[in-house]
């Protein structure tokens, strides 16, 4: 455990802290009082306040200020980390977990107990409530037949006493990697389940105040928090900002604090010393990509698959179009993960090698193909538009065929597409997000390129049961490598998060995970605050 | 006011212009010639409006959109148009079931707002040149119908088609060649600053990411790629919002010339 | 006068059957859907199973002809549905947009007003001078900018560079968050009075009755005042109705750029998620309010203009 743990810390901090910035630097005194203005860029609304309800990231990043799950994820470690419990034994065959819980509240002053965390398990897992957050308590044992309709609940809940509760996996990998998620919160059992959307009931830092469908969330301190002395701010503002033209103006007009940034404006705020000093940027778990669906005859063909890595200048389209807030990848683990191979490279830009490749294959001249994309600018439609004059000159025709999210996924659920550009996630966890492209992974799970080779099904099965740390790195290194050669995309980057951050904000953490999700109890502001923030 | 049709006349005719000598005109092919080193070029030799993000070439990918916005316009419009008229001048002409029916329609059509309807119907069809003429070409006939049945309702017992009529026309002629050519001017009217508001349609369906499929050019899908880069790089941005605007204005002013000059008191009146 | 109210109520009954027939049609042959929507973030995977429940629920898996019943069954009594994403009743989901939305548009009307009608008014009083034409230039380009250009250029000046207005959002009894996008939205029918309001006064003072009144020597102010303004005020009123009617509708765009919480943007967000009960309920929030302002209009035409007759 240990070595993993410094090893995704040594990488973090090599590669965001590097670039960190003097709202971390000075760590001085967290003050108390004021307040933040924060924003969720990914829409103009959030789905529900009840987060089990939703698998998006906007609202995530709500959830996070009022709710509290059984495990975090430490931003600065790299590692999920208890959070509601104390401590943790773990037993001789290491699937069966005892957990001694935190003397912890809920917002309307109920006590945390172990009923309250099988509840809220058994609650995800209902069949008959399908929460999307079912996905997380999977690898709890008893879990896949509750879901199923063949139990009655999860055997592997099990309450030891009041404070006490043991929960037993289906495999030997840390539970903490799921259940620290923020779609699989602690809920009391005994609230009405029908306020959770409208008067929520956490045992997070902050409580709602106000929610203003589609504009903002105000949320307040929640003087019961358990943590001592946090949270520092007394009041929180989540702003709903989709449009980054506009976040743009507000952020420079001082009325948002922090700024999602994209490329254009990540450029812009690089550009002038003021705004560049208060950058905080992060690797973050995701790999872009342009999955090839093997439905088309070339695309079976290795060569091909190499070929269009070859033919295009990913460092280029990195620097000038994504303004370097990416990443060039190498294969599809990203830099941050353990897993990661610091001596590969990624496909170096050689047109020549991949005309050469296409003519072996047969197709010199004749190769066309349409990539389903979304409108985003870091991996949707701009990034087609820029490889299509690089790949005609190999003799490829490319063609856009643009969709809305909910279509882009209907047609790759339907495998009704050619090839497709995405952002995936592809960690923290290296197993889990390998798994991906093992053949026994439905296309509809997410091998959506129908990924099949032997070789690497056999290397992730090894890695599975590998209870020894390092060897279990090694393997998931190999079949990672084993993966670029095989080039079932195109490897474009892992994407760099970038926040801007007014100067008076402190305590903001590079999170690899989703930069967005911040633990707002450790934020604060100083008296160089605006009076808007500090009354 | 003649000045409103000669000025509108002639911007438009210089937008027309534009999109058939694109070929001609442009010095960069506006899809191709896309070279990263030189994203983001301040106006200059050779590129006079400068580059965009992609490193194309702003005024060829300008002179480009130009037939795709126009097209979206005109194509759209007369559509509409055709619709319109056919709806209203049957409707005029036979009244009854019918006439109630079309003007049922009307109502609806009148209720939800054109961009509602086009966002839906863009929803259904996915982006693109085609689906973009059906949302925008489907949704903005009520008033042509609405101002096409009205001056067949007038036209209808005036003694020249009372003529027609006993001397035997079919109802197809008598619409076609006594009714539809009386109204042809207020048609035209609503025609030419239809073409306007279709050009303005489809920036605004791009802003909201179901235009015209990239990379082909369109003035709105230019501007909605260019709007964050008005801080750093305004003439990816500014152009194509000045070709909208030009080419709005100069169809509107066509059509309250062509109002002015066909009917001089039509202009006070609203059906 | 009942009669007349009574009347055009049930003449709405039609039309609004109508619209819900062609957005259900069209919604449900709408490629994608709210559980295909879940995944497009490309992050979380939902599990096949839970997807699968989903579909039971909501009733996806049910035919057309039988979810048509469902829902207008439920539209009888004033039942909108649960919005899928939300899992509330889509009248839940509507309720707190209604103000925003109503509060921009009667803003962007003020501002359309407020500008539009002295304008023309001016612009008509002296037909034909520099004045005049400016004006008239002016309205006509207000209505070629495209709305969301207007409104970034708006926010650029009067937030980021002036530093007068907050640039975004909506604060409940905030006026200034309220201007920006009042602005952006009114600009349009602020051209569109201005050129209303002249053309209107123009024909009024070439009307019989005022040439009488000015041969008989009545002062050109007073003239202004007794007859010009009172025979406008019906045509102005028209076009105001009819523009403040289609104004919901039209903020879409403007609504999406400002973070602004109304019907329209929670329309956009619904389509995108395929939230068809919502897109369904906001589609029908923005027609009745068509339906209804425009009643009142002819309602106020026949009070102002007893010409007209109400039975």
């Amino acid at each position: 455990m240990l070595n993993r743990l410094s090893l995704a810390a040594a990488l973090t901090l090599a590669t965001a802290l590097a670039s960190a910035t003097s709202a971390l630097a000075q760590a001085d005194t967290p003050q108390p009082g004021g307040k933040l203005v924060f924003v969720a860029p990914y829409g103009g609304s959030i789905t529900s306040l009840d987060i089990t309800a939703t698998p998006h990231a906007q609202d995530e990043i709500v959830a996070k200020a009022m709710n509290a799950s059984l495990y975090s994820w430490n931003a600065d470690t790299n590692q999920p980390e208890l959070e509601l419990a104390e401590s943790v034994e773990k037993s001789a065959d290491g699937k069966t977990y005892t957990y001694k819980l935190r003397d912890a509240t809920f917002h309307n002053g109920a006590k945390l107990t172990a009923d309250d965390v099988i509840y809220s398990y058994n609650r995800l897992g209902d069949p008959k409530r399908a929460l999307p957050g079912a996905e997380q308590i999977l690898r709890i044992a008893g879990a896949a037949e509750y879901q199923a309709g063949t139990a009655d609940s999860i055997s592997g809940l099990k309450k030891i006493d009041d404070r006490t509760v043991e929960i037993t996996m289906t495999d030997i990998n840390d539970p903490g990697w799921q259940l620290m998620s923020n779609f699989a919160p602690i809920y009391s059992k005994d609230y009405p389940e029908d306020q959770l959307a409208s008067k929520p009931n956490g045992l997070g830092p902050f409580k709602l105040a106000n929610y203003v469908p589609g504009a903002k969330v105000e949320l307040e301190k929640f003087d019961g928090y358990y943590e001592e002395g946090k949270p520092y701010l007394d009041r929180l503002d989540i702003m709903l900002m989709e449009e980054a033209a506009a976040r743009d103006v507000a952020f420079r007009n001082g009325e948002i604090d922090v700024n999602v940034l994209g490329p254009t404006q990540y450029a812009a705020y690089r550009a002038e010393p003021a705004l560049a000093e208060n950058l905080l940027e992060v690797a973050e778990v995701y790999t872009r990509n342009i999955g090839f669906n093997p439905k088309v005859e070339a695309f079976k063909d290795k060569r091909v698959r190499q070929a269009i890595n070859y033919a295009i200048d990913k460092d280029l389209i990195v620097t000038k179009l994504l303004k370097d807030k990416a990443y060039p990848a190498v294969s599809w683990l990203p830099v941050s993960s353990p897993a990661f191979d610091k001596d590969a490279r990624p496909y170096p830009f050689d047109p020549e090698k991949a005309k050469a490749l296409l003519a072996e294959a047969g197709y010199a001249d004749n190769l066309s193909f349409s990539v389903t994309a979304q409108p985003n600018e870091s991996w949707g439609i701009p990034i087609v538009e820029a490889i299509i004059p690089m790949l005609a000159r190999v003799g490829v025709t490319v063609t856009t065929d643009p969709v809305d999210g909910s279509v882009f996924s209907d047609k790759l659920l339907a495998d009704d597409f050619q090839a497709y550009i995405w952002s995936n996630s592809s960690g923290p966890d290296p197993l889990h997000y390998l798994r991906c492209f093992h053949s026994k992974t439905p296309q509809s799970a997410c091998n959506y390129v129908k990924f099949s080779n032997p070789e690497f099904d056999a290397l992730l099965d090894q890695a599975g049961a590998e209870p020894d740390h390092d060897k279990q790195t090694a393997l998931l290194k190999q079949a990672n490598n084993m993966l670029q050669d095989e080039a079932p995309v195109w490897f474009f980057n892992y994407n760099k998060a970038v926040m801007g951050v007014q100067p008076w904000v402190h305590g903001l953490k590079p999170n690899s995970v989703e930069l967005a999700i911040q633990d707002y109890q450790d934020v604060w502001i100083d008296d160089t605050a605006p009076a808007s923030r500090r009354q | 006011m003649r000045f409103n049709f000669v000025f509108g006349l002639f911007l438009v005719s210089v937008v027309v212009l534009a999109a058939l000598l694109a070929g001609l005109l442009a010095p960069f092919h506006p899809i191709m010639d896309a070279d990263l080193m030189s994203s983001e070029l301040p106006p200059g030799a050779p590129h006079w409006m400068g580059t965009d993000a992609q490193g194309r070439d702003v005024l060829s990918r300008i002179l480009y959109g130009a037939r795709v916005s126009l097209m979206v316009g005109v194509v759209s419009q007369i559509i509409n148009s055709t619709i319109g008229a056919a709806l209203g001048i049957s409707a005029g002409y036979f009244g009854g079931v019918w006439d109630d029916f079309v003007n049922g329609l009307t109502n609806v059509m009148l209720a939800i707002p054109s961009l509602v309807f086009a966002l839906a119907i863009m929803a259904v069809l996915g982006p693109g040149l085609p689906s973009l003429l059906i949302a925008l070409g489907l949704t903005n006939w009520s008033w042509t119908c609405r101002i096409a049945r009205g001056s067949t309702l007038s036209l209808k017992s005036q003694s020249f088609v009372l003529a027609a009529k006993a001397a035997g026309f079919s109802d197809w002629n008598i619409m076609r060649t006594q009714i539809l050519p009386n109204i042809v001017g207020p048609l035209l009217v609503i025609g030419t600053l239809g073409i306007g508001s279709a050009v303005l349609a489809e920036a605004a369906l791009s802003f909201l990411g179901i235009g015209i499929r990239p990379p082909t050019p369109s003035w709105g899908n230019m501007l909605t790629d260019a709007r964050e880069l008005l801080r750093t790089a305004p003439w990816a941005a500014i152009f194509p919002g000045l070709a909208i605007f030009v080419t709005v204005l100069g169809f509107n002013l066509l059509g309250d010339g062509l109002r002015d000059m066909l009917d001089p008191h039509m202009r006070t009146r609203r059906e | 006068m009942m009669g007349f109210v009574l009347r055009r109520v049930l003449q709405m009954i039609p039309t609004i059957l109508a619209v819900v027939l062609i957005i259900f049609f069209i919604f449900s042959v709408v490629p994608g859907s709210f559980l295909t929507s879940l995944m497009a973030e490309g992050r979380n995977m939902t599990n096949a199973d839970v997807l699968a429940q989903m579909n039971a629920q909501f009733g996806l898996d049910d035919p057309i002809p039988v979810r048509l019943w469902n829902y207008v069954s439920g539209l009888l009594q004033f039942d909108l549905g649960i919005s899928y994403r939300t899992r509330e009743p889509v009248t839940s989901v509507l309720g707190p947009r209604l103000w925003p939305s109503v509060q921009l548009a009667i803003a962007a009307m003020t501002f359309a007003a407020a500008v539009g009608i002295p304008l023309g008014f001016m612009a008509a009083l002296r037909p034909g001078s520099l004045f005049d034409s400016l004006t008239m230039v002016t309205a006509v380009s207000g209505l070629s900018v495209p709305e969301f250009w207007l409104g970034l250029l708006l926010m650029y000046v009067f937030a980021l560079q002036l530093g007068w207005l907050p640039s975004f959002g909506y604060q409940e009894n905030s006026l200034r968050h309220l201007v920006l996008p009042a602005i952006a939205l009114g600009v349009s029918p602020m051209a569109l009075l201005a050129r209303t309001t002249r053309a209107g006064v123009l024909d009024v003072m070439n009307a019989d009755f005022v040439r009488t009144a000015r041969a008989k020597g009545v002062s050109e102010p007073r003239l202004v005042r007794a007859h010009i303004t009172r025979n406008v005020l019906v045509l102005v009123l028209t076009t105001m109705g009819l523009q403040i009617g289609s104004l919901m509708g039209q903020a879409i765009v403007i609504e999406k750029l400002f973070s602004w919480p109304g019907i329209g943007s929670l329309l956009v967000d619904s389509v995108s998620v395929r939230d068809i009960p919502v897109v369904q309920g906001a589609v029908l929030v923005i027609v009745l309010w068509f339906l209804v302002i425009n009643m009142l209009v002819d309602i106020a035409y026949a009070l102002i203009d007893p010409r007209i007759k109400v039975a």
